[in-house]
């Protein structure tokens, strides 16, 4: 149980683990090639990139993060979808890209995700992108067939 | 006398004995009026679902079909049942939680109006188990209603403007409203879901015609909490002061769930209402050891002050979800050849009861379900006879063959019906049992506090579901007819004595109330997870009314039925493969007629 507070407490604290990440100071970009642009300029914005890259003992830290912070409450466990959907099959309802993840948990996004920014704080934000870019793949389920083989 | 009988023969003597003889002729149109209306949800106080009108009946019913259909425009778990006052038909969607009314006087049955309260979208990130409305109540020239984020609205029946909106939860708790309220008395009873958020649970009483907060009654915590007055609080079995907090360890009770989602009845000469209480938080037992008085129990309060007269809890210390929401029935039943008032009650736990209403001690506890997570329950103590090894927890890690399930015997979104004709009571029911991981969970305000996975497997027979008649008195199912998936829908039952209900796959059936033969059915677009109800229209004639639109606890386990989101699309679930093969997700009301 007191390894357990620790973590969550740290959690809460933003600046343990890595000293070097900063919040953003201005609004994070989000990649608008899944948004359509009027004209031919899309609009700027800082670029987020993942400073974590696909560590896989981050992915790990992640992966306790995503049950201590009740995550699989909504998304399932391994993320594989329940109330909330599947954070592993590449189907992104607000977007795919680094930045555009790290934003949906940061601020949340509309029909219910909750901001986990203020919990969590960037680096926090971060371990979990790099979990669920660790995720496998299920097999896709484009069609599903009932016919007799 | 029945219950209802009585309440009936009240109504005649008001209305003029002449206009009841012909309303009650059998096979003859009569005068719309108190006989052919449904006016609240389970059509009387009494929650019994059943109707006087007898136009349909076993013979007559075989040519049944639709005569009118309406897209409500939502696509989501269509929950509840529409109300008919006089020559209108009210209708609550699921979020966004639309109120429409139909003139039935016109052909075609164009709207009179149409209401779209502002209900915030956050409320849909923080209901567990789709974004259902279990619909509506009309009183004193209002609709009464609940919506998703927590508000509680009056609205006039005759131009749909809102009179008042009374903010009763917080969402940011992990609260949110699905239920249908209660008005009786110039009070709204209204209660909160939450089980899966450790929300502090609660019933509360409104002035019907202000709107204003008159009393809140917590389900769980100290006696001041929970509006337990010492001379007033009688339970049949245990007590003892504060014994919804020190049935907890520490202050566990502070997020202890205890959500109200389901049904209210009441008697009027008792001056009580009756509601059950969900489960409680987090899933995992070990968090909250004791009895976790009083979740997944029913309580008997004064509708007027809150005030708890009396409780029982069906399942102490809940292991496996089993919510107490379902409807709490109000019936006289012949009980050892005396006329008793009972209370029949079909719990997810697998066990159907009936209890004294006036004092709440059991009168019979039998299973109508499989079950294996207790042997019986023991009439001299209130309390089940546990299977040990079905308790749950972390440290028991993967239990293994748990009946019933998580969606129990029964949901409680299903409610039964009653009829004082056959003295059956008729519900849907479920066949599935789980196995059971707890873990340990964290209260964050506004996320999910659980703490399980529990997988489902199909329960002894194949069939995951079956729509049963039940003898209370006895304790045995009269007749079952088994249904390939779930049995998910409420119960209708009227005094044609023939029964309708709907399936999971989509079928609206009709079937001999006497021995179930099925009459006709209807393949009505999407699964039906609805209540069916019945009104005599303006031209005299008897016509049945249901929603199609699969969800509730399938928008989670059937998610291979969506289509309409690229963005989220699921596998089959591994105990119901075929499900998405009869139905996707749908949004329709339907009328049909002789």
């Amino acid at each position: 149980m007191g390894r357990w507070m620790a973590f969550l407490s740290c959690l809460a604290a933003v600046s343990c683990g890595r000293q070097d990440v900063t919040a953003p100071s201005s609004l994070p970009a989000v990649r608008y090639e899944a948004h359509i642009v009027a004209g031919t300029a899309a609009p700027q914005g800082v670029e987020l990139t993942n400073p974590y890259k696909a560590d896989p003992a981050v992915a790990k830290k992640g992966a306790l993060m995503f049950a201590a912070m009740n995550c699989d409450g909504c998304h399932g466990g391994d993320a594989s979808g329940w109330v909330g959907p599947s954070l592993s099959d590449q189907r992104w309802r607000y977007g795919g890209a680094d930045s555009e993840v790290f934003n949906s948990i940061y601020y949340g996004r509309p029909k219910g995700m909750p901001a986990f920014g203020g919990t969590l704080g960037v680096d926090g934000v971060w371990t979990l992108v790099t979990y669920i870019r660790s995720l496998p793949l299920p097999s896709t389920v484009s069609t599903e067939s009932w016919l007799e083989p | 006398m029945p219950l209802v009988s009585r309440v009936a023969i009240m109504a005649c003597i008001g209305a003029g004995v002449l206009l009841c003889g012909l309303a009650h002729a059998a096979g003859r149109p009569g005068p719309a009026g108190e006989d052919g209306d449904w006016k609240m949800p389970a059509k009387d106080f009494a929650g019994t679902r059943f109707s006087t009108l007898a136009d349909i009946t076993p013979q007559k019913a075989p040519s049944l079909h639709p005569v009118w259909t309406f897209s409500t425009g939502v696509l989501g778990g269509h929950e509840g049942q529409p109300l008919v006052v006089g020559k209108v038909m009210y209708v609550v969607t699921p979020w966004p939680n639309v109120l429409y009314a139909f003139d039935l006087s016109k052909e075609g049955y164009p709207l009179k109006w149409k209401y779209r309260p502002d209900v915030s979208p956050n409320a849909i990130g923080v209901s567990c188990c789709d974004t259902v409305n279990r619909g509506a109540f009309y009183a004193d020239g209002k609709l009464f209603y609940n919506l998703l984020d927590g508000h509680t609205v009056a609205v006039d029946a005759a131009t749909g403007r809102e009179v008042w909106n009374t903010r009763i939860a917080d969402v940011a708790n992990g609260e949110t409203v699905t239920m249908a309220p209660m008005v009786v008395k110039d009070r709204v009873i209204v209660g909160a879901s939450g089980g899966e958020f450790g929300i502090y649970g609660w019933v509360k009483g409104l002035d019907a015609k202000t709107g204003q907060l008159v009393w809140t009654a917590r389900n769980i915590g100290p006696d001041a909490d929970m509006l337990i007055r010492p001379d007033t609080f009688k339970p049949p079995y245990e007590g003892g002061v504060d014994v919804g907090a020190h049935s907890w360890d520490g202050d566990t009770w502070k997020t202890g769930g205890a959500p109200v989602w389901g049904w209210v009845s009441y008697d009027p000469e008792l001056d009580l209402i009756y509601y059950g209480t969900g489960n409680p938080s987090p899933y995992n037992p070990e968090q909250r050891v004791g009895d976790n008085k009083w979740t997944a129990s029913v309580l008997a309060r004064r509708p007027a002050d809150g005030a708890l007269v009396w409780a029982y809890q069906f399942t102490p210390h809940d292991n496996w979800d089993y919510d107490a929401t379902g409807a709490m029935i109000l019936a006289d039943l012949k009980v050892g050849g005396k006329d008793t008032k009972v209370l029949v009650h079909f719990d997810k736990n697998g066990f159907a009861y009936t209890l004294d209403r006036a004092a709440g001690r059991l009168i019979s506890a039998e299973a109508f379900a499989h079950v294996t997570w207790a042997k019986s329950i023991d009439l001299a103590t209130g309390r089940p006879v546990l299977d040990p090894d079905k308790q749950t927890g972390v440290s028991r890690g993967n239990v293994r063959g748990i009946c019933p399930s998580l969606e129990g015997g029964v949901s409680p979104a299903s409610p039964a019906a009653f009829s004082p004709r056959t003295h059956l009571f008729y519900t849907s029911t479920n066949n599935l049992c789980m196995d059971y991981a707890a873990s340990r969970s964290t209260h964050l305000k506004g996320t999910p506090f659980i703490g399980a996975n529990s997988p489902y497997i199909a329960g002894p027979g194949g069939n995951l579901g079956a729509f049963i008649a039940w003898d209370a008195v006895s304790g045995k199912k009269v007749w079952e007819n088994k249904e390939e998936f779930p049995s998910w829908s409420g119960a209708l039952v009227t005094a044609g004595d023939v029964v309708f209900y709907g399936t999971l796959d989509g079928w609206f059936k009709s079937a001999d109330a006497k021995t179930g033969k099925v009459l006709s059915k209807f393949k009505v677009g999407s699964g039906v997870v609805g209540n069916p109800m019945t009104y005599r229209g303006p031209d005299g004639r008897q016509y049945v009314a249901v929603y199609a639109g699969i969800g509730g606890d399938w928008a989670l386990l059937a998610g291979d039925v969506r289509s309409d989101d690229p963005a989220d699309v699921r596998p089959p679930a591994d105990f119901m493969k075929n499900i998405a093969r009869h139905t996707s997700q749908g949004g329709m009301l339907w009328i049909f007629g002789l």
